[in-house]
Order: C-alpha cells, then sequence, then structure tokens
C-alpha cells in the first residue's frame, strides 16, 4: 500500500512539484475526508436504523449501531404484496422507459448528427425550443388525464419523460465524433444509411448510449412526480411513491399484509424501504459511475 | 461536404426522427398551446376548448392573493441561495481534491461526494427526517447532538426560519460533488507550464490553488452561473416538495412557483389561475434562459448546440 502510494504520489510530483506536505495540502485532505463523511453519515444511519428493533427506535431514536438488531422490516417488506408490486412497478417503468426513451433519443440524435439538408437542422431547433419554454404543469395534466386518458398507467410515468433534449444533444455531439471515413467505406461498399446506423453508428457508440441509458435509468428509477400526479391506485405505487407516502404516513395499514397496526414496525419499515430504493443504485453505482463523470463533463461544456 | 447523403436517402433515414417528434409534438408542443387555458374559466365538463374566455381575471386573482409576492421572493431567494452555495462548493471541493495525490483515496473520495446526485429526493426527505426529528416526532440525530452539548433542542419541522438554511444544506450535500466533477475536468485541462512556472516563483500550493487555479476557473463558473441564473424561476420542485411536502408551517419560507402550483392543481383544482401562474413561469424563464444562453454562447464561442 506504501509503494503505490508512493508511486501515485510521485507521479504527481512529477506534474506537480513540490516537496513534503504542505498546511494546504493538509487542510484538502481533512476538507475532503469531512466531506466524505458528511455524505455517508445519512446512509449509515438509515442502514443502521433499518436494522434497529422497533421499539429501541422509538425509545431512544437512531443510533450508528443497530441494537438489538432486527431484520422485522425487511422480512414485511419482502412478504407485504404491495411493497413488492411497489418494486416489480419500479423495474418496470425503469426498464420499459429506459429502453424505449434510449432508442427514441438514439434515434433523433443520428438524424440530427448526420447534418443531412433540410431535415437535420431544423429537428435540432425543433428539439431545443423545449429547453426554452415549456407548457408547464397545468397543460400537460390536462393532457395525460382528460386526452390521453392514462391515469393509473405507467405509461403516464414513462411517456412524459421520454425525450430530455438536453441528452439528446450530449449524443449528437457524440455521434458527431464518429470517424466520416468508416461511415464513407461502408457506403462504398453498397451498405444503406438505416444498415449503417444499425450496423455501425450505434455499435461504435456505446459508451454514450450507456451514459446516456444511465441518465434515464436513474431518473425512471428515482421519478415520483409524474406518478404522484397520475396514480392513485396505491397498488400501482412505484417505489419512490410509496416511500413518500410512509413520509406522511398516510393509509398505512393497506399496504400491510397484516392490518395489525400497532405492532407494525413503522419507522423500521420506513428505513428498510429506504434502503432497498437506495440499494440497485448503490450497486450499479460502481461499473456506472466512470460513465456519469464522462457524461456531465461532457454535457457541461455543451449547456 | 454536408451535402454528402443524397435527399432521398435522407428522408428515408428521416424515419429515425419519426418517434421523437411524435414525442415532442404531444408533450412539448400541444401542452404550450395548452396554456390558452391561463385565459379562461376552465371547466371540466367544457373541455380545454368548450370553457369560456375570462381575459386576465386568472391573473389578476394570482397577483391580487397574497401568494404572489412570498413564492416569487422565495424562489429567488431559494434559487440564488443554491446556485452560490452549489457553485462554491463546487470550486472547493475540485480544488481540495486536485491537492489529494494518493490515487486510491482520490477516486474513493470523488465516488462518495458525486453519489449524493443519485439519491432520489424522497430519500433525502427521509434522510431530513432522521436527522431532524426523529422517529417520535421530537429528536433526531442533530437534536440529540445539540442536547449532548447542553443546547437547546429545535422543532424543526414547525420553525419556518432556519429552512432556506437547511434547504441550501440539502443542495451542497446533493450537487457538491457532481459540480466539483466539473470543475475538477476543467483544473485538469489547465497546462502544466503554469504551475511549473510558479514553482520557480516559489509559490506554495496554497498561493498557485489561489492565484493560479481558482481564476483560470472563472470562464467554467461563469458559464454554469449563466445557465443557473437563466433557470432561477424554476425552483427544484422535487427536492423541496419531498422535504417539505403539505406542511404550511413552513410555507412562509420555502413555498416556491412549482410547490405552489403543484399544490393548488391536486388540492383546489383551480386550473385556470394554476395555469395562469404557470404561464407567468414560462414567459419570464423563457426570458431568462434566452438571456443565459445568448451570453454564454457569446462567452464560450465553441459551444454550438445546433
Amino acid at each position: 500500500m506504501t509503494s503505490s502510494l508512493a508511486k501515485a504520489a510521485g507521479r504527481t510530483a512529477a506534474k506537480r512539484r513540490s516537496g513534503g506536505w504542505e498546511p494546504f495540502t493538509v487542510v484538502s485532505v481533512i476538507g475532503v475526508a469531512l466531506f466524505m463523511l458528511v455524505c455517508l453519515i445519512p446512509f449509515w444511519v438509515i442502514l443502521s436504523g433499518s436494522f434497529t428493533d422497533e421499539q429501541t427506535l422509538a425509545g431512544k431514536g437512531y443510533s450508528l449501531i443497530p441494537q438489538p438488531f432486527s431484520t422485522a422490516a425487511y422480512k414485511l417488506i419482502f412478504t407485504g404484496p404491495t411493497l413488492v408490486s411497489a418494486y416489480v412497478a419500479s423495474i418496470f417503468i425503469t426498464v420499459v422507459g429506459t429502453v424505449l426513451a434510449l432508442s427514441i433519443t438514439s434515434g433523433l440524435s443520428w438524424v440530427i448528427a448526420r447534418r443531412l439538408p433540410y431535415v437535420s437542422r431544423p429537428l435540432a431547433i425543433f428539439a431545443y425550443i423545449p429547453m426554452l419554454f415549456a407548457g408547464g404543469l397545468v397543460p400537460l395534466y390536462l393532457l395525460v388525464t382528460q386526452y390521453l386518458k392514462l391515469q393509473n398507467s405507467y405509461l403516464a410515468v414513462i411517456l412524459p419523460l421520454l425525450v430530455a433534449p438536453f441528452l439528446v444533444f450530449i449524443q449528437v455531439s457524440a455521434f458527431r465524433q464518429l470517424p466520416e471515413e468508416i461511415l464513407d467505406s461502408a457506403r462504398v461498399d453498397g451498405a444503406g444509411e438505416m444498415q449503417i446506423f444499425f450496423r455501425i453508428g450505434l455499435p461504435l457508440s456505446k459508451p454514450i448510449l450507456a451514459v446516456v441509458g444511465l441518465f434515464y435509468a436513474v431518473h425512471y428509477w428515482n421519478e415520483w412526480f409524474t406518478a404522484l400526479l397520475f396514480i392513485s391506485d396505491i397498488h400501482k405505487y412505484p417505489l419512490p411513491l410509496l416511500l413518500q407516502n410512509l413520509i406522511s404516513n398516510v393509509t398505512f395499514s393497506q399496504m400491510l399484509p397484516t392490518a395489525a397496526e400497532q405492532s407494525t414496525p413503522v419507522y423500521q419499515l420506513r428505513l428498510a424501504l429506504t434502503v432497498v430504493t437506495i440499494g440497485p443504485i448503490l450497486l450499479a453505482y460502481p461499473f456506472a459511475q466512470r460513465y456519469f463523470v464522462k457524461g456531465i463533463t461532457l454535457g457541461a461544456t455543451k449547456g | 461536404m454536408s451535402t454528402r447523403t443524397p435527399v432521398r436517402s435522407s428522408l428515408w433515414l428521416g424515419l429515425l426522427a419519426v418517434p421523437a417528434v411524435a414525442f415532442f409534438l404531444v408533450f412539448s408542443y400541444a401542452p404550450m398551446a395548452g396554456l390558452v387555458v391561463a385565459f379562461k374559466e376552465f371547466d371540466i365538463s367544457k373541455g380545454l376548448f368548450g370553457s369560456p374566455w375570462n381575459g386576465l381575471d386568472n391573473f389578476r386573482y394570482f397577483f391580487a392573493s397574497g401568494d404572489a409576492q412570498r413564492i416569487l421572493v422565495n424562489t429567488i431567494v431559494l434559487n440564488v441561495l443554491f446556485l452560490a452555495a452549489t457553485l462554491a462548493a463546487g470550486v472547493t471541493l475540485a480544488i481540495m481534491l486536485n491537492e489529494i495525490r494518493g490515487r486510491f483515496f482520490k477516486r474513493a473520495a470523488q465516488s462518495t461526494i458525486f453519489f449524493p446526485y443519485f439519491v432520489s429526493p424522497v430519500v433525502i426527505a427521509i434522510m431530513l427526517q432522521v436527522l431532524l426529528s426523529g422517529p417520535s416526532g421530537s429528536g433526531g440525530v442533530v437534536n440529540d447532538a445539540l442536547a449532548g452539548f447542553g443546547l437547546p433542542t429545535v422543532s424543526w419541522y414547525t420553525e419556518p426560519g432556519p429552512w432556506p438554511w437547511i434547504l441550501t444544506f440539502v443542495k451542497i450535500w446533493q450537487l457538491g460533488g457532481y459540480m466539483s466533477v466539473i470543475f475538477l475536468a476543467a483544473i485538469t485541462s489547465i497546462p502544466e507550464d503554469v504551475y511549473e512556472a510558479g514553482q520557480i516563483d516559489g509559490a506554495s500550493r496554497a498561493q498557485m490553488a489561489l492565484r493560479i487555479t481558482l481564476p483560470l476557473l472563472k470562464p467554467t463558473a461563469a458559464v454554469l452561473l449563466v445557465l443557473g441564473v437563466g433557470r432561477i424561476f424554476y425552483g427544484d420542485f422535487g427536492t423541496i416538495y419531498a422535504i417539505v411536502g403539505d406542511n404550511g408551517t413552513l410555507f412562509p419560507t420555502t413555498d416556491v412557483i412549482d410547490t405552489y402550483v403543484f399544490r393548488s392543481l391536486r388540492q383546489i383544482g383551480d386550473f385556470g389561475t394554476t395555469a395562469a401562474i404557470g404561464l407567468f413561469q414560462s414567459v419570464v424563464g423563457f426570458v431568462l434562459v434566452s438571456t443565459a444562453v445568448l451570453i454564454q454562447r457569446r462567452y464560450s464561442k465553441e459551444t454550438s448546440l445546433l
């Protein structure tokens, strides 16, 4: 460990040479470490609380070590039909939403990126205007409930978020970086424009597809605002909406397998459900993180 | 160069864009037209086009109600706080991260502070409850700590005063790492010889951070600032609503345009007035965002979106 640290330090020192540990470096390390702690503590308190016995929680409050240890809330989550169905709902929304959104966004981005005469530029403007001016909540609400009649359908959660103009422009700039020579050589070999998109464009763009797909996936997984607006049937609640309901403590008994409200570990359950909600993101995070970093550094300059 | 693809195959290729065009027509452009409801006395049974016009009554009603001033002030104050705090946190964290030499620690630090960006507002709301109110409604981690130091505890959820700061803290927690990634990328692109020159002149690391890195981050900060100011009329609905919800005691300092609109739509079902506020927000927002984009383009010529 020391040798690898020394090697890394040596490498940085070669770049920004400076001897020893200056006070500023020490302050920086401490500052970053403190911020890391601030980021981690809420997660830890929730994780620990979700394993703490309900009585202890109510009596003594939260602590950093679960004592006495209890898995009652998790048992309840995975036996309660509403809780399981909320999980299934969230997975459905995330998977279907991401696949649809990524396909549609890729199609549009490719057409804009190819700089086709009379097509690409108008399309780019068409996709850009919604970034400047939005109709807002009321017309959207009327559209979904009165005209499309999508209440209590997962489509009401998926459709309004289907194409994010911001991600379109990230993808366009990535598609434009593909070397034109490769596409040309395919044309010489007699490939049609569609074939070039599916056989060459998409396979060569896997990193950007990962970036955009991950942005959509996280968005759909966390989405509760459209769900709050359009889904009123408690058995169709996705995870974040169920969680939001637990915050306000309403209609609690309806969601639980046993109606005995007295013995239900309310607080513990709330925390366990939070853990279950963050869980998949946390698991995917180590693999996804580098793509995200790439995505936002790309996006920051493209505004 | 640009006319490489013949027109016929370009139309054929255009088919790929059809689903997205349909999406924008239905979910972006139709709602824009739907804003006419702001000038109507909306009646669900008569529908959008059957409802009678009522001129500017909806706007008068909104601005005459005492709420208008409150939510406008809150929207601007909170957004200014959020923007200033997250930019400052991002710059500070990036400069500090840049000081860290151990590769493993640096990567671990970046991963950790970036993660809150992916956490749902609902989860953040629960975390805040754990910290500020505890299971029994009083208590919570913060109050336990206060009591431990012999300080008086605070009933946070009935006290509107501190909330702008609490929400700002939440924003730093949520976006500090995200912003630092952007600024760290900017730091990486600073040429090495600038630092070598500083080195030769005998600058300490603190001096180099303050006199070299910080000034060179200005363009990046300016772009983010301008874009942020452009969006100042759009509150962060999700985070604020998830945390505050329908807790009326906190409205004096936390109610913003978006949360107000959402509540009046769901609870009162007043479509006309709500749409009027929405239209007002969209128009002012449009002016701000367009100005911001124009300024930003002048600032950095190479950012060509179209």
